[in-house]
């Protein structure tokens, strides 16, 4: 395994923004209601994060309709995931681990 | 003396950005595993299309082709609905089960359209099946653990 070199991010650092790049690095889609379920922010507050994200090409949002609703998913672009795992690498060297 | 005390700050502060990732992480690992019957139906879903060779009839294989793709858009449907995200098996996992379908599959096929021993895709399907079935448990039991092990 390559080792990632740490690079900290202005755009992933905010905490909600770094909750949800967490849990979309986990996973290959999740639902924008399941994110904002875990992060514990509102519909409005969630969709500011995102619009961030999604401006700096870390984050794609796909709507579809499933059984006549329109459901909202959140994928982890490769630029997104690569960022992420910077950021983390920058913390885990902030803090000697 | 300033400087000390921010890289203090700093150090907790990313400690527990740190602590709350793998929290969402646990959390998440607690709602991702499917139920046992999202096993099952998969094992039974792939043995019904298999064995549908077994009746030497195109129109019996097509039907069971369209029902083996309602069945698993179903499956995908019900395990999003359920816990809010999709996850695809990579790696290790398919290159076990690509292995196991050439191995198993093949020789089925050979002996049904070759020598009229049609009961042997019937065979395949059922191995082929139970095999879905198991490795779709273990990889999941396999990826509850790697979110809980750690970033």
């Amino acid at each position: 395994m390559t080792a990632v070199a740490p690079r900290f991010d202005a755009v992933i650092h905010p905490p909600p923004r770094l909750q949800v790049c967490g849990l979309l690095a986990a996973v290959d889609t999740m639902d924008f209601a399941a994110v904002r379920d875990t992060v514990g922010v509102s519909d409005s507050v969630l969709s500011k994060h995102v619009k961030q994200l999604e401006e700096a090409g870390y984050v794609r949002v796909h709507k579809a309709t499933r059984a006549s609703r329109l459901r909202t998913s959140l994928a982890l672009t490769n630029e997104g995931r690569a960022a992420f795992d910077a950021h983390v690498a920058d913390l885990r060297r902030i803090t000697g681990g | 003396m300033k400087e000390r005390d921010e890289s203090l700050a700093d150090r907790d502060a990313a400690a527990a950005q740190l602590a709350a990732l793998q929290a969402d992480r646990e959390a998440l690992a607690d709602r991702v595993l499917q139920p046992w019957w999202y096993d099952v139906l998969l094992g039974l879903l792939l043995f019904g299309f298999l064995a549908s060779y077994a009746f030497d009839s195109l129109w019996v294989t097509f039907s069971a082709l369209v029902l083996f793709g309602a069945g698993l858009g179903a499956l995908v449907g019900v395990y999003r609905r359920l816990t809010g995200v999709w996850v695809s098996a990579g790696g290790r996992v398919m290159w076990v089960w690509s292995g196991l379908v050439v191995l198993v599959l093949v020789p089925a096929l050979v002996l049904s359209q070759g020598f009229d021993q049609h009961w042997t895709t019937a065979v395949a399907g059922a191995v082929l099946g139970v095999a879905v079935a198991l490795l779709s448990r273990r990889w999941g039991r396999a990826y509850v653990a790697e979110l809980r092990e750690g970033l």
